[in-house]
C-alpha cells in the first residue's frame, strides 16, 4: 500500500464535525424537489415507511463504508489497489470517477431543467450553464475547504426552506399518512429504491475520507448527517402526502416546488420562485463536490495535475449540459444514474468483503 | 532595521563624500551653512525647515558658542541634547541630516562629523474620532505623528511585554512602519508573517497605512479590505489584547490590525460600551443593513423584471400606480437612481464639508423630487435607494462601506439576466470568494466558516463581559484565556 499520497497537509484538513455538512447537503438537492412521485408510484401513501427503510439501509451502508477506509486508511483509489492491485483497480477507479461526473452531469442538467420549467422557459442554456459551470469551477479550483465552506452554507441557506414546508399542512388531509400499512414489502422497498437518487451522495465519503481530521470522531457526525437527512425526506413527503390526493402524487413531477406554490404571506406570494433561487446554494456544493471527487480520483489514479483534469471534466459537463435538450432525455438521464447508482451502492457491501478476505489471506501469508 | 539595505538602494544621483554632499544640498534654499565664530572653529550644516529653532539656538549654539572646544567628543559631552553621534559614515550622514539634524564639523577634525537631532515636530493635535465616532466612548483619535501614536497606545497597555517593532518601508520616502504586539499573547506566526511582508514590500512611496495595507493582503484583487484599519487608540488595545497585531505608519492617522474577519468591520466600538442585549441587538440591525443595501435594489430589479407574480395583490396597486408613467424598464431605472447617489456620495466627499452638505440636500431632495414630478423614475424605488443608502452608511469602518457600494451592481447585474437566480449566483460567488480570502493566513469567513462557536460570542452578537472568558480562536494566541473564569462567572444561590 503506497499512503504517501493519501497524506493531506494539516492546513487543508477540515474538522469533524464538518463531516455532518459534507453528508448532509451531498443528499439533499435536485433529487428533493421531485421524489415524491416516484416513492408514490409503487407504495402510495405508505411510501414514507420506505423512507424509513432507506434510511436504515443508509446508516448501515455508512457503517460498511466506514469500516472499508479504517481497514485500508485511505481513499476509494487506495482501497482498490489494495483489493485488485494496480491495473484492474485503476480501472475500477476511472469508472468511480466517471460515475461522479455522471452525477454531476445529472443534477446540473436537472437543475437546469427545473429553472427552465418553473422560472425561464426561454433560459439561454448554453450561457446558463457556462456561467453555472465557472461558478463551480471557482469553488473547486479553492480546493476542500472552499468546497466544504459551501456545503456549510447550503445547509445553513436550506434550512428555512425545510421549515416553510410546514406551511401547506394546515390546508391537507393528516389522515392520509395514518401507519395503515396496506403495501406488500415488496412493493415498500420497491418505492425506497424509487427515492435512491437523492441519498447517492454518500458514496463521496470514499474520495474525501482523508481530508478529515479526527476520523473517529467524525463517525458520528457522519451518521448525524445521514440521520438529520432522513428526516427532511420524511418531513418533506409527509407534508407532500398530506396536501395531496393519491392520484394527484402520481401527476405531479415537482411536488416540492408545487407545495411551495401554496405558501403566501403579506409581501411576497408564489414563494418557488424563492425556493428555486434559493436552491441554487444547495444544488452548487453538490455539484462541487461531485466535480472535486471525480477530478481528484483521476489525479490519483494517472498521478497529474487535478487542475488540468478539472478543465477537461468542466468541459466534458458543458458539452453533456448543451446537447441534453429535451425532457426525455433528461428524465431518462435521471433514471440511468438512479440505477448506476443503486449498483454503486450494492457494490459497496461486496467491497467490504473482499477487502476483509484480502486482509485475512495477506495476513496469513505474512504470518 | 534589520532590512534596511533593501530599503535604502541608492537613487542614480548620490553623493560619495561629505563636499559633495553639501553641494548638492546647497542646491536647496532651505540648507543652511552657518560659521561659528567663536571660541570654537567650525561649520554647522542644517535645514532650516526640519530644524527646531529653539533646541538650535537655546541648546545648540548657546554651548558652542560659550566654551571652547578641541574635539567633537568635548562637545558631545557637553551639548544637552540627547541621541547624538559621531561618524564619518556618509549614508548615516545624508539619512540624519534629512530627518532634522545639526551637522556640526570642527576645523581640524575634517572627517568626523557630530550630529545633534533637533528636529522641528510639527503635528496637530490629538483630536476627536470623526470616522468612528462614538457618543460615550474616549474621544482620543490617532494623528499624523507616528511617536504620538504609539503613545496613545502604550499609556492604555502598562506592562513590558507590549513589543513594537520598527522599520523603514519605500525605496524614496523611507517611512517608519511599526508594528505593535504583545509579547506572550500574540502568535509568533501571525507576528512573523507581517514583518517579513513589510520587509518584502517592494515600492518607492508610504504616503499612508492604507497602502500598507493593500500590499500585506493575501489576495491583493479582492474588493474586500482584508485589514481593518482604525482610527481609535482604544480599539487598537483591545485588538492587541486579543492577540492581533497592529501596524502604524507614520504620517497616517489610521493603525492597521490584523489578522481580522469579515464581521470585525460591522462591530463598532459602541458594541462594548452598551450592555450586551443593546449592543448585540444593534450589531444585528447592522449586519441586517448591509444585506439590504446590497440586496433591495437588485430585488426590485429581479421581481419587476420578471417575478411580478410574486408581489401580492394588495401590494400590487402601489407599486403599478407608481410605475404607471415610467417609460423605462426596472434595470434603468434603478441604475439611473443609483447613479444618482453615487454621485452625490462621491462630489459630497471631495467638497469641503459646508458646500457638501448643501449639495447632500440640493441632491436628495430636489433631485429626488423632480425625478419623481417628471416620471423618470417611481417613488417607491426613490425610498428603496434612499434607504439602501442610508443602510450603507451604517458600517463603523469606511472601508468596508466603499466595498458594499461597489458589490451591489454585480448584484444588480444577475438581477438583470436571470432574476432571483441571478442574485442567487452572484452571491454564491461572494459567498466562495469571502471563504477563499484570508488575513494574514487566517480564515477571514470565521467564526463562521470553518465554524467556530467559541469565537460567535462576540461576532454577531456580543455576549456579556463575563463569558467572554477566551480570547479568539481567530488570532491563535499564546494565551487563551483571558482572565480567571471561575471568579467571573461565580454564581450565588438564592437567598444566600
Amino acid at each position: 500500500m503506497n499512503n504517501s499520497s493519501t497524506q493531506i497537509p494539516e492546513n487543508l484538513l477540515i474538522s469533524s464535525t464538518m463531516v455532518f455538512f459534507l453528508i448532509h447537503s451531498m443528499q439533499v438537492g435536485v433529487g428533493i424537489l421531485g421524489f415524491e412521485k416516484y416513492i408514490a408510484s409503487e407504495a402510495g401513501y405508505n411510501a414514507w415507511i420506505s423512507i424509513i427503510i432507506t434510511g436504515a439501509g443508509l446508516h448501515l451502508i455508512l457503517w460498511i463504508i466506514y469500516r472499508i477506509l479504517e481497514a485500508v486508511d485511505g481513499d476509494i483509489v487506495s482501497v482498490h489497489t489494495f483489493v485488485y492491485g494496480k491495473y484492474i483497480g485503476g480501472g475500477m477507479n476511472f469508472l468511480f470517477s466517471l460515475y461522479y461526473l455522471l452525477l454531476c452531469v445529472t443534477i446540473l442538467r436537472t437543475f437546469i431543467e427545473v429553472i427552465q420549467t418553473w422560472i425561464f422557459p426561454q433560459l439561454p442554456v448554453w450561457l446558463f450553464g457556462l456561467i453555472f459551470i465557472l461558478l463551480i469551477y471557482y469553488y473547486v479550483e479553492g480546493g476542500f475547504r472552499v468546497i466544504t465552506g459551501a456545503c456549510v452554507a447550503g445547509v445553513i441557506l436550506g434550512l428555512p426552506l425545510l421549515l416553510f414546508k410546514l406551511y401547506p399542512i394546515q390546508y391537507g388531509n393528516v389522515s392520509n399518512v395514518y401507519p395503515i400499512v396496506d403495501h406488500s414489502i415488496l412493493e415498500l422497498l420497491a418505492s425506497a429504491k424509487g427515492s435512491i437518487f437523492g441519498f447517492l451522495g454518500i458514496g463521496l465519503l470514499f474520495v474525501y475520507y482523508p481530508f478529515i481530521k479526527n476520523k473517529n470522531d467524525s463517525k458520528k457526525w457522519a451518521h448525524f448527517g445521514v440521520f438529520y437527512t432522513i428526516i427532511t425526506y420524511l418531513v418533506t413527503a409527509i407534508v407532500a402526502f398530506i396536501y395531496y390526493s393519491e392520484e394527484q402524487i402520481h401527476q405531479i413531477i415537482w411536488a416540492t416546488i408545487s407545495l411551495w406554490k401554496i405558501i403566501n404571506v403579506s409581501f411576497i406570494e408564489r414563494f418557488e420562485y424563492i425556493g428555486i433561487s434559493l436552491w441554487v446554494f444547495v444544488v452548487i456544493p453538490n455539484l462541487c463536490l461531485c466535480l472535486w471527487a471525480a477530478s481528484r480520483v483521476t489525479k490519483r489514479i494517472f498521478h497529474i495535475k487535478q487542475r488540468y483534469v478539472l478543465w477537461i471534466y468542466s468541459i466534458i459537463l458543458y458539452v453533456a449540459i448543451f446537447f441534453l435538450e429535451d425532457r426525455r432525455a433528461i428524465d431518462r438521464l435521471n433514471n440511468f444514474t438512479s440505477e448506476v447508482g443503486l449498483y454503486f451502492l450494492m457494490y459497496i457491501p461486496v467491497l467490504y468483503l473482499l477487502v476483509v478476505i484480502i486482509k485475512k489471506v495477506r495476513n496469513r501469508h505474512e504470518a | 532595521m534589520k532590512k534596511k539595505k533593501k530599503g535604502n538602494e541608492d537613487l542614480p544621483t548620490q553623493s560619495q563624500s561629505l563636499k559633495e554632499l553639501v553641494d548638492q544640498l546647497k542646491q536647496s534654499k532651505d540648507f543652511k551653512e552657518y560659521e561659528l565664530k567663536g571660541k570654537t572653529k567650525g561649520v554647522l550644516y542644517y535645514f532650516e525647515t526640519l530644524v527646531d529653532p529653539k533646541t538650535l539656538n537655546k541648546l545648540i549654539l548657546q554651548s558652542l558658542k560659550s566654551h571652547s572646544f578641541r574635539s567633537l567628543e568635548d562637545i558631545e559631552g557637553t551639548i544637552p541634547v540627547e541621541g547624538t553621534s559621531i561618524t564619518g559614515d556618509i549614508s548615516t550622514i545624508r539619512d540624519k541630516v534629512m530627518l532634522g539634524n545639526v551637522a556640526i564639523v570642527l576645523e581640524d577634525s575634517d572627517k568626523d562629523i557630530l550630529l545633534v537631532p533637533a528636529p522641528s515636530e510639527e503635528t496637530r493635535k490629538v483630536g476627536i474620532p470623526e470616522i468612528e465616532f462614538s457618543v460615550v466612548g474616549p474621544k482620543e483619535a490617532f494623528i499624523e505623528s507616528l511617536d504620538t501614536n504609539i503613545n496613545l497606545v502604550r499609556k492604555r497597555l502598562p506592562l513590558p511585554q507590549f513589543t513594537v517593532k520598527e522599520m523603514k518601508v519605500g525605496k524614496i520616502t523611507k517611512t517608519r512602519v511599526a508594528v505593535l504586539y504583545i509579547d506572550g499573547i500574540a502568535n509568533e506566526e501571525n507576528v512573523n508573517t507581517v514583518i517579513q511582508r513589510l520587509s518584502d514590500i517592494e515600492f518607492d512611496q508610504i504616503n499612508d497605512s492604507s497602502y500598507i495595507s493593500q500590499m500585506l493582503a493575501d489576495n491583493s484583487h479582492s474588493p474586500f479590505p482584508q485589514i481593518l484599519d482604525t482610527e481609535r487608540p482604544d480599539r487598537v488595545t483591545g485588538s492587541l489584547v486579543e492577540g492581533k497585531v497592529a501596524i502604524m505608519v507614520d504620517g497616517s492617522p489610521h493603525a492597521l490590525t490584523c489578522p481580522t474577519t469579515i464581521v470585525e468591520f460591522f462591530s463598532a466600538t459602541d458594541d462594548y460600551l452598551s450592555p450586551w442585549p443593546v449592543a448585540s441587538i444593534f450589531r444585528l440591525i447592522r449586519l441586517f443593513a448591509v444585506f439590504f443595501s446590497v440586496l433591495s435594489t437588485p430585488l426590485y430589479v429581479a421581481i419587476l423584471t420578471y417575478h411580478h407574480e410574486m408581489i401580492p395583490d394588495d401590494l400590487l396597486p402601489t407599486i403599478i400606480s407608481s410605475r404607471a408613467d415610467i417609460p423605462f424598464p426596472p434595470i434603468i431605472e434603478v441604475i439611473l437612481l443609483e447613479l444618482a447617489i453615487e454621485l452625490l456620495r462621491e462630489a459630497g466627499a471631495r467638497l469641503p464639508t459646508k458646500v457638501g452638505q448643501t449639495i447632500g440636500i440640493v441632491g436628495g431632495i430636489v433631485i429626488g423630487t423632480a425625478a419623481v414630478d417628471a416620471g423618470l423614475t417611481s417613488n417607491v424605488l426613490l425610498i428603496v435607494v434612499a434607504i439602501s443608502a442610508l443602510a450603507s452608511f451604517t458600517t463603523p469602518i469606511y472601508q468596508i462601506s466603499n466595498t458594499i457600494r461597489l458589490i451591489r451592481f454585480p448584484f444588480l447585474l444577475g438581477a438583470q439576466m436571470w432574476g432571483l437566480v441571478g442574485i442567487s449566483m452572484v452571491m454564491v460567488f461572494f459567498i466562495g470568494h469571502l471563504i477563499k480570502l484570508t488575513s494574514i493566513g487566517r480564515p477571514f469567513l470565521a467564526p463562521l466558516y470553518p465554524l467556530r462557536l467559541r469565537d460567535l460570542k462576540d461576532a454577531y452578537i456580543r455576549l456579556s463581559f463575563n463569558r467572554q472568558t477566551k480570547r479568539p480562536m481567530q488570532t491563535r494566541t499564546n494565551d487563551p484565556l483571558r482572565f480567571n473564569s471561575e471568579r467571573a462567572t461565580e454564581r450565588r444561590d438564592i437567598d444566600e
